[in-house]
């Protein structure tokens, strides 16, 4: 090949792969807004509240930005909005050795940020993140009624169980040597306020007395 | 100094490595508040705002040094008006310092981060370009002025050389692929799709141009070889970094909320990117062994071809582990991420900026035969510590994706347990990168004046 044609084959071919590159963009363009529910005033606000105390300086969002703290595509899926809330105020509050610093956010930022993140996690990701596939191989099945409602309330959300789960909340490996009070957990499973002050749990208050007699049960056998 | 206009590239470079030193020392900041997340009055996205935006800045600027040396020598002229660089030198530094003022503002009270015009005032909030609008607007200027200059300088003697105008021709895409990243959208879809047109048409694009081209100026003028093969392979490798890059930004859109056909055209443009940069490093090797004659400046040779190999395997080779969508679903921000940000910007970047300067800089300085043995120590210092630091941080991205993706552990358990030694190791490696950019901040000063006696 000589120099010319090399220079040629350069420059038409940088050229037409843009082109496509510009097709394709205004293909996308078209099918986006099928792919996301509507951006609502209030989900423009979040968003730009993500902007102004630069967010993804220490997150991710569909997996793109920092890896200093976990991603927040789906932040709503599997935490209540009111804990979301008082975390984002302050998250020290909720847990004292967090690595996220107060950042001066007020409740409107907080609302606003949440109708955000609540649209993030309803677009059509081509499913990611991904499922763990490990771990519903090795989750065993539930020993008991109690064990059941733990896995059936999604209670490893918040907490661990022998590694197992997330850190938003104490870890319940031996929580029943801590808190071998049954009706302790009954009333903190009702309203964990009412015995935990500014508890940033949610209240389980869909359970009926069996159930929370049950659920707490399986608590304190944890030790 | 054989023309004036080279001192301008002499304030570029070391601007350059002094901000090289800054982002160095952030980053190892950054590194110990994976530890200690309250190491330090600055938070860490401040921390790392800093440590990514003076790595980009002093690339730039190397950028700009570096081409303000070759249109001088290529065109055999000053440059169209000396004046004008000087100008667009201080006005680029100007700039840089007050987006630096604005950025520790913000980090030490966010509410000063108002909203101006619909755009922030300090920090724009999304990741490498977090310059705000009037920044940009002003980085755009500088960028024009520099072109003007550039092109200007070539039109004066008219020699349109091969490297002058791939060169020129990359430094132009990178201004526009600017313009992407300036401006709002209310969907986080969007504004990622538009942030990755700038971030990747830039790495992965512009400036492996930019790169190609320097490679040829190089090998030229340590070697001697022939340009009119050298003009050749290196069309050959810019058409196929454009060819596979500009639709491998593909493998940016696979899970962003962007259709699924772009899982096709990502996974399999992408895939093909490491060719180019293979061909690069088997030019580099093809043209030292043909050279008889025996080469004065090792260290420039040795930068350059380790340039070449180092561009191959942290972009091509950390690259292409991860960027097929089966693969990618499961690592994609994770630390494997990270591990190749920095192999990548190490070997094809920062040794290309380092190379130029010991290619260059003895001769504006006019002394061919400089002390080149900080120059290998530096060179060594650096090098060994960035593979253990992604050695260590590919070992935590590993650990990472296994525990918290395929087994479903917390982010934060694997991060703070199972990943602690990583982060106490990337510190110490940090520590050992530390010392030879400081070897290269003392060179920079020295290489090329001749002892005083
Ligand atoms: C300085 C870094 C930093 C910044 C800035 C930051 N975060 Fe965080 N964030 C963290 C870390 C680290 C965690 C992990 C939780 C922990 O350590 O307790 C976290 C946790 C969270 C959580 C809880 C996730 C969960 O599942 O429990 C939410 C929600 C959150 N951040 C939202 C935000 C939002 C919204 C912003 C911007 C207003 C923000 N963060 C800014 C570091 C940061
Ligand atoms: C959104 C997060 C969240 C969810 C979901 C959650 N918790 Fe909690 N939990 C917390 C927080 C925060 C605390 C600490 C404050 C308190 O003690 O109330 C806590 C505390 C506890 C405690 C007391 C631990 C101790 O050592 O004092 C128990 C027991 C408990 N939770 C059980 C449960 C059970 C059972 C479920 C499921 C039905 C559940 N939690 C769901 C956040 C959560
Ligand atoms: C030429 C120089 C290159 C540089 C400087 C570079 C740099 C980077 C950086 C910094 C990121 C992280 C971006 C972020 O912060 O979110 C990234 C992501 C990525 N790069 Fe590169 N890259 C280069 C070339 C390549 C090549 C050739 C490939 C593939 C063959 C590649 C594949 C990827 C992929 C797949 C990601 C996304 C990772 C994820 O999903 O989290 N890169 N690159
Ligand atoms: C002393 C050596 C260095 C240390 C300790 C260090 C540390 C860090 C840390 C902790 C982060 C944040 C990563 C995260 O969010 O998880 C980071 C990001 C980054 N650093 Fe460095 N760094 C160093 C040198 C460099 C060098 C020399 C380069 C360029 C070659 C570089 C380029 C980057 C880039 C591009 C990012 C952002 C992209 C990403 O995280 O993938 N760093 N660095
Ligand atoms: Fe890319």
């Amino acid at each position: 090949m000589s120099t010319n044609a090399a220079k040629n084959l350069f420059i038409y071919g940088s050229l037409l792969c843009f082109v496509v590159l510009v097709i394709l963009t205004i293909d996308t363009m078209g099918k986006l807004d099928k792919r996301a529910p509507e951006i609502t005033e209030e989900v423009n606000a979040g968003k730009k509240v993500w902007h102004k105390y630069d967010c993804i300086g220490c997150h991710t969002i569909f997996g793109n930005g920092s890896y200093f703290a976990p991603d927040m595509t789906k932040a709503t899926e599997r935490k209540p909005k009111e804990y979301l809330k008082k975390f984002l105020l302050d998250p020290r509050v909720i847990k004292a050795d967090s690595a996220m610093p107060k950042l001066g956010l007020n409740e409107q930022e907080a609302d606003d940020l949440i109708a955000f993140l609540d649209w993030t996690s309803k677009v059509d990701t081509n499913d990611w993140p991904p499922k763990p596939i490990l771990a519903s191989a090795i989750a065993g099945k539930a020993a008991s009624a109690g064990q059941a409602l733990f896995q059936k309330h999604d209670c490893s959300a918040c907490h661990q169980i022998q590694g197992i789960g997330g850190a938003a909340g104490p870890d319940l490996t031996q929580v029943g040597a801590r808190r071998p009070d049954i009706d302790w957990h009954i009333r903190h499973l009702k309203d964990p306020s009412s015995v935990v002050r500014d508890s940033a749990m949610p209240a389980f208050t869909d359970m009926n007395d069996e159930e929370l007699k049950a659920l707490a049960e399986f608590l304190i056998t944890l030790k | 100094m054989k023309y004036q206009s080279h001192q301008i590239a002499l304030n570029f470079y070391t601007t350059s490595v002094l901000l090289f030193l800054v982002q160095v020392l952030v980053g190892i900041i950054a590194a110990l508040q994976f530890i200690w997340p309250d190491f330090f009055i600055l938070n860490f996205n401040t921390i790392r705002t800093l440590h990514i935006n003076s790595l980009v800045v002093w690339l730039l600027m190397g950028m700009m040094g570096a081409t303000y040396y070759v249109v001088t020598e290529e065109s055999e002229t000053e440059l169209w008006s000396v004046p004008l660089g000087h100008l667009q030198f201080w006005a680029t530094v100007i700039a840089v310092g007050a987006v630096v003022v604005g950025y520790i503002v913000m980090g030490l009270n966010p509410q000063a981060n108002t909203e101006v015009f619909g755009t922030r005032l300090l920090n724009e909030g999304r990741e490498y370009i977090e310059a705000p609008r009037w920044a940009d607007i002003l980085i755009v200027i500088s960028v024009l002025l520099f072109l003007l200059n550039s092109f200007m300088t070539v039109m004066k003697t008219r020699k349109f050389t091969a490297v002058q105008g791939v060169l020129l021709g990359g430094l132009t895409f990178l201004a526009l692929m600017y313009l992407p990243g300036m401006f709002y959208t209310k969907s986080m879809v969007k504004d990622q799709f538009w942030w990755w047109w700038v971030v990747h048409l830039w790495v992965e694009g512009s400036w492996e141009l930019i790169a190609a081209a320097l490679l040829a100026f190089m090998l030229h003028k340590l070697l001697g070889t022939d340009v009119k093969v050298l003009a050749k392979w290196m069309y050959i490798e810019v058409g196929l970094v454009l060819f596979t890059g500009i639709l491998g930004l593909g493998h940016h859109y696979y899970w962003i909320g962007t259709p699924e056909y772009w899982l096709w055209v990502g996974g399999i443009f992408s895939s093909l990117e490491p060719i180019p940069l293979l061909l690069m490093v088997w030019d580099a090797f093809r043209t030292t062994r043909e050279t008889r004659v025996p080469v004065q400046n090792r260290i420039g040779l040795y930068l350059t071809v380790a340039h070449a190999i180092f561009n191959f395997v942290g972009a091509g080779l950390w690259g292409v582990i991860h960027t097929l969508p089966q693969v990618n679903k499961w690592t994609h921000g994770t630390q494997i991420t990270t591990a190749h940000g920095h192999l990548a910007f190490y070997g094809a970047y920062v040794l290309l900026i380092v190379a130029m300067i010991y290619v260059t800089v003895p001769s504006i300085r006019g002394d061919k035969e400089f002390n080149q043995s900080r120059g290998f120590q530096s060179f060594w210092w650096m090098t060994i510590s960035m593979v253990f630091i992604v050695i260590t941080i590919t070992g935590a991205g590993m650990v990472q994706t296994y525990m918290e993706r395929l087994l479903g552990l917390d982010y934060v358990t694997v991060k703070a347990t199972y990943n602690l030694w990583f982060w106490i190791f990337r510190a110490i490696f940090g520590a050992g990168f530390l010392v030879g950019v400081l070897m290269l901040a003392a060179d920079i000063f020295s290489i090329g004046k001749r002892p005083a006696s």
